[in-house]
């Protein structure tokens, strides 16, 4: 049993390795082309993530929303949920979050929970939506999921641009909700930078999910109607309303992760302020093979790059968009089943030599 | 005659395990040649070396005194070999014409098919062989016991000498299982050579000239069928005496546990495919249902369990009306069930034992209420499972997927038959597994209903329904076909009720 556990460690681990290895030797030949210098580039990546209070401090900015958008695409795909529309509920969430954190005047005690919570539930209710149309219309969600984040996205720059979208200038990229209240904000680590105390909202979430699937009957359920939906009818799981349940799951932590960035880095809604977190977390999660824990780290590393892009752009002529590149590829990389590949190339050299042998014999 | 395949010292290992171990063979041309063996016992690996999917690890394959080693199956395919699967593969919304041409095509032009022309080809084969194949039939609408047929039409199509033909009667009725035998003598006088695979005894020594039996991956006899009986056989396949007829108990008549009523349910085709169905369970009786597949027991079950919609009609639990309820609170009830598909619907191969054990477990008393899962408990009851069931397993937190379709099965039935149940519901409990297996099975059965359990039992093998049943439902064509007991529950009798031969006294 430990041993088994361990040759599997030992394959994953080298299955990351070689995926790492493969995709940065791709992003420096990128750099090469265009004209930069790839180890100049590397350096600045790891210097503007790890060189330094202020980049700990920025990478940690960064980290928080991933492990949490992370975290809303693990629960949903664990339990076969293809939600696709974090990103949509990100900005319903970050939506609700500037308006309550602006609208309403409380103590930090109570505002900050309160806003929390509302980003939570509109994120919910958003998901609500497709997970209706699933249940009583068999409308696929990934569909109604993909084109739910242009709704969102598009309805949140409306309402802000129509009704509150006041800050004074006039020009399209400025449009923005007014700051929130001191009260709603997340505290900074180490003030000036951008890191929060979201970071322990997004641990927590992680923790929460982990301790959920490991220790509770629910998780058990919810682990079974993901991994056998027919399996578990007829054990006696109400499947729909685990289905659902899942759903809003889902949409109520990506309603967080917006709130968090409201409330933390950003201070209000800007139209399409979330930089793909969305698809981030789609992405951490696939990468994390939806173990919660494995989301922490994916995660953290996610946010590491996505930060040190921010600085080698700044740092170098490279383009930020060669991280985000090699982020991808990155996700592409680790679906190869490395072994089947080597046991192709074995085989496949193999035969080569059997061809030559036996030509070798028939010349002599 | 003629030695068509010889296989010397054939071995095929996977890593460590050795699936086929110096397997040594000869199989005359024009004879029909059967395999047996348990599952597991390497029949398939074997096939699936001499049809090319499969490569040998060591040893050698003569085909005709010629040396082969196959690549793929189409290599196989052109020096004569074809197989015939369990699982049929047609395309159910093409005709039988397309399905027989299906990558074999003859072209006209560059670009066109030719279907005129293989039509013809076609029907000299189905007048040669006595296969009397409606061409432009959809699949769909067709017998199984045609569709079969059609699967061998195919394979002599593409040029067939030998066919390979994988547990062919598993989804025939007793008369439809003659007719594929007769066809099957008829291939032969004509010089086709046959090779049977199956568990079935009876039928090995009804129609094999000369028979091989496997075991653990080795050859445990060559025997020809006069020289041999079913309790030789058998023995010869699981290394000991198997007892495969079981003491049924004369029951006093009980009080019904299920009463169902006027039943109509719709398939997956919005037809009726359950229609007016009227029956009881009573105490510690085992009703059996027969018919041939496709009849509508797959509906029935589903309904009565909960899982598809009752259109109309009622059902009664203990006086107790439950038509509506669904698998949640029919189990609460003590209501159980065995899924004929134990891959998809009775097992989560994805996950340990353990957690296959528990379900429907959960929702009993010690955990319900509880938001903690209480793992001990669990996997005591896992390892009460286990070794009530003999799962071959050193460990419960073992994959399912690990384990043998036989294993698979006693995890499913262990954890159904030791839930505090009052009524089960079984599907095809023997299905695909081997007779070991299935004589511990089938004495579980029988135990459960003597400790006073009910039991519906739905099969499709006739002789498990005649071994084990009080009382036996005839289905066919979604209407019962007629209840007997007793003195009639034999295969004629049967086997007329569910071809529709007969009205019986429904």
């Amino acid at each position: 049993m430990r041993k088994q556990f361990w040759i599997q460690a030992k394959d994953e681990i080298i299955k990351y390795t070689v995926s790492l290895l493969l995709v940065f030797a791709i992003g420096a030949i990128i750099i090469l082309i265009q004209g930069g210098d790839p180890l100049e580039s590397f350096a600045a990546v790891f210097q503007g993530a790890l060189v330094g209070e202020g980049s700990i401090a920025k990478s940690i900015r960064w980290i928080t929303p991933c492990i949490i958008s992370g975290i809303a695409a693990t629960i949903a795909f664990k339990s076969g949920v293809n939600n696709l529309g974090i990103d949509g509920q990100i900005y319903v969430g970050a939506f609700t979050a500037a308006m309550v954190g602006y609208a309403i005047a409380l103590p930090t005690g109570l505002h900050i929970p309160l806003t929390i919570l509302a980003a939570g539930l509109a994120g919910l209710l958003f998901a609500l939506v497709p997970a209706l149309l699933k249940l009583y219309f068999k409308v696929d969600e990934m569909i109604t999921t993909l084109m739910f984040n242009y709704v969102a996205m598009l309805l949140t720059e409306y309402l802000a641009l129509k009704f509150v979208g006041f800050d004074g200038s006039k020009s399209p990229e400025q449009v923005a909700t007014p700051p929130i209240l001191e009260s709603a904000k997340l505290s900074l680590l180490f003030p000036p930078y951008q890191a929060t105390t979201g970071i322990f909202i997004a641990i927590g979430l992680a923790l929460i999910v982990y301790l959920l699937y490991r220790f509770t009957l629910k998780g058990y359920e919810l682990k079974q109607v993901g991994e056998n939906m027919l399996f578990s009818r007829q054990g006696g799981i109400r499947v729909k309303r685990t289905y659902v349940l899942i759903f809003l799951l889902s949409g109520l932590i990506a309603g967080i992760c917006g709130a968090v960035e409201i409330m933390g880095p950003h201070g209000k809604f800007r139209p399409s302020f979330a930089t793909n977190l969305g698809w981030d977390g789609i992405m951490i999660a696939l990468i994390a093979k939806n173990n919660p824990i494995g989301v922490v780290i994916v995660g953290a590393l996610w946010g590491l790059l996505k930060n040190g892009s921010f600085a080698m752009e700044r740092m170098t002529d490279t383009n930020r968009l060669v991280i985000t590149l090699i982020q991808s590829l990155f996700v592409l990389f680790v679906t190869v089943d490395y072994k089947a590949v080597w046991a192709k190339i074995v085989a496949w050299n193999e035969k080569r030599k059997m061809k030559a042998a036996e030509g070798a014999s028939r010349h002599a | 005659m003629e030695t068509i395949i010889k296989l010397i010292d054939v071995t095929k290992r996977f890593g460590t395990l050795v699936a086929n171990d110096k397997i040594n063979m000869e199989i005359k041309a024009g004879t029909i040649h059967s395999i047996i063996g348990e599952n597991g016992a390497g029949k398939s690996t074997l096939m699936n070396m001499l049809v090319g999917l499969l490569e040998p690890t060591s040893g050698e394959i003569l085909l005709r005194g010629k040396r082969v080693n196959f690549k793929n199956a189409n290599q196989a395919n052109r020096n004569g070999i074809g197989m015939v699967h369990q699982e049929f593969m047609l395309f159910e919304n093409l005709t039988v014409l397309e399905n027989i041409i299906l990558g074999h095509e003859k072209i006209k032009g560059k670009w066109f098919i030719d279907k005129e022309k293989a039509r013809k080809e076609i029907e000299d084969i189905c007048e040669k062989y006595h296969f009397p194949l409606p061409l432009d039939a959809l699949i769909r609408d067709l017998p199984v016991a045609v569709q079969q047929q059609v699967e061998i039409v195919k394979v002599l199509y593409r040029g067939a000498d030998i066919i390979i033909l994988d547990e062919p009667t598993a989804v025939l009725t007793p008369q439809g299982i003659e007719g594929l035998f007769e066809a099957l003598k008829f291939l032969v006088s004509k010089g086709k050579t046959i090779l049977f695979i199956t568990h079935k005894l009876k039928e090995v020594l009804a129609i094999s000239d000369s028979i091989t039996v496997l075991k653990n991956g080795r050859v445990t006899g060559h025997v020809l069928p006069q020289d041999v009986d079913e309790v030789k056989l058998a023995s010869l396949m699981v290394g000991r005496e198997v007892i495969l007829t079981v003491d049924k108990p004369p029951k006093t008549i009980a009080e019904p546990v299920l009463e169902v009523r006027d039943l109509t349910v719709k398939g997956d085709d919005g037809l009726d495919k359950v229609k007016h169905v009227s029956f009881q369970v009573r105490k510690g009786e085992i009703l059996g249902v027969a018919g041939v597949a496709g009849n509508g027991q797959r509906e029935l079950v589903e309904a009565l369990f909960g899982m598809r919609r009752i259109e109309q009609g009622a059902v009664q639990f203990h006086n107790r009306d439950v038509t509506q309820l669904g698998p949640r609170e029919k189990r609460l009830l003590g209501i159980g069930y065995v899924p004929q598909d134990r891959l998809r619907l009775g097992s989560n191969t994805k996950a340990p034992i353990w957690e296959n054990t528990l379900m429907g477990y959960h929702l009993t008393e010690p955990f319900r209420k509880k938001i903690v899962l209480d793992k001990k408990r669990a996997l005591q009851y896992a390892e009460q499972v286990v070794q009530k069931f003999q799962v071959k397993t050193d460990s419960v937190n073992n994959n399912v997927r690990n384990l043998s379709g036989g294993n698979i099965q006693k995890v499913i039935v262990g954890r159904e038959f030791l839930l505090d149940n009052k009524l089960l519901i079984i599907e095809d409990p023997t299905r695909g597994i081997d007779v070991g297996a299935i004589e511990f099975i089938w004495k579980q059965i029988v135990d459960i209903a003597k400790s006073g359990i009910s039991v519906l039992l739905v099969s499709h093998e006739l002789n498990e329904i005649i071994s084990l049943s009080d009382r036996v439902m005839v289905l066919y064509g979604g209407e019962v076909a007629g209840i007997v007991e007793g003195e009639d529950i034999n295969e004629q009798k049967l086997g007329l009720l569910m071809t529709g031969g007969q009205q019986g006294h429904a």
